[in-house]
């Protein structure tokens, strides 16, 4: 086994995707309120577009976490009124959650979409519950999602060959 | 549903994921207690020395931040080390020693016996406790 860690990326500032975590938590929860109350109306309603703009940007933030809009915002104004980091974070974790909140809310808007009730509000709330427990706590769900997915045999299987 | 129900709905929800945070924010790297001898397997433990384990990943958002506290207090104990083991590839480390989240560290005696674990980030003050009851380093002390 290793003694030390692995080359890691260039670290980020810990805050962003706090900061990040706390708009996907409001936009979660407009979408889970705008889905409770579209409940039985058409099928492309205001929560699905928004459910589409929220996946949209999970995907934009796994394929170019620093060229996200919430990245590029925190970088150009939140950032500059803030004292500098303490330490940098490895920027992997936040966006393999990223990609876990693509997932959630990506099969809410397949399973809305071939009629299963209820599939949106249940997605988005589900998504919003591991956002805001991001921002507010600094607990990072989906990171924490990897080792059981790897128990189930989804990912990162068997030993890397020395 | 109509507003009034969904912005109810709403409530609840926020009230569950606070409810969730705190429970887990309470909960998070308490010391456990421990009897059992650890398989060194793998593990990059030298035997005989008393040992910090970290468990971690490459999508651990935390474990960098033990990994300095427990390096850093690894390195004023001449026999205490600190050692790192990377699960990402690992599914089989993560069952043997039953971690089911990461960071997870593991103090184990120069015996190889489990002296403390700890699920989550621990407090430097618990860590250094665990440390301190060990007979190895109360003599060099």
């Amino acid at each position: 086994m290793t003694e030390t860690a692995p080359a890691t990326p260039r670290g980020i500032d810990p805050r962003a995707p706090r900061f990040a975590a706390w708009i996907t938590s409001v936009l979660l929860l407009v979408a889970t309120f705008l889905g409770l109350i579209g409940i039985g109306g058409s099928r492309f309603d205001p929560a699905f577009v928004l459910t589409v703009v929220i996946a949209l940007l999970f995907l934009w933030s796994v394929l170019s976490p620093t060229t996200s809009p919430w990245s590029v915002l925190f970088r150009r104004v939140v950032r500059p009124r803030l004292a500098p980091p303490t330490d940098l974070e490895d920027p992997r974790p936040p966006r393999f959650a990223q990609g876990v909140g693509l997932f959630v809310v990506g099969g809410g808007l397949l399973l809305h979409v071939l009629g299963v009730p209820l599939a949106l509000p249940i997605a988005t709330a589900m998504a919003f519950v591991a956002a805001f427990l991001n921002a507010a706590f600094g607990f990072c769900l989906g990171c924490e999602l990897y080792l059981l997915l790897q128990r189930a045999g989804v990912l990162g299987r068997g030993p890397r060959a020395a | 549903m109509s507003p009034i129900p969904a912005l109810l709905v709403l409530a609840a929800l926020v009230v569950i994921a606070a409810v969730a945070g705190v429970v887990w924010r309470a909960r998070d790297g308490r010391r456990r207690r421990g009897s059992d001898v650890v398989d060194l397997t793998d593990l990059g433990v030298t035997p005989g020395r008393v040992t910090l384990v970290q468990f971690g990943t490459e999508t651990c958002a935390r474990c960098p931040q033990v990994r300095r506290m427990l390096q850093g207090i690894a390195s004023a104990l001449p026999t205490v080390d600190h050692v790192d083991v990377d699960l990402t590839h690992r599914a089989d480390l993560a069952r043997a020693h039953r971690v089911l989240g990461t960071p997870t560290t593991f103090l184990i005696g120069s015996d190889a016996v489990l002296v403390a674990r700890f699920n989550g980030v621990p407090r430097r003050a618990d860590v250094e406790a665990a440390l301190s009851e060990l007979p190895l380093l109360q003599e060099a002390s």
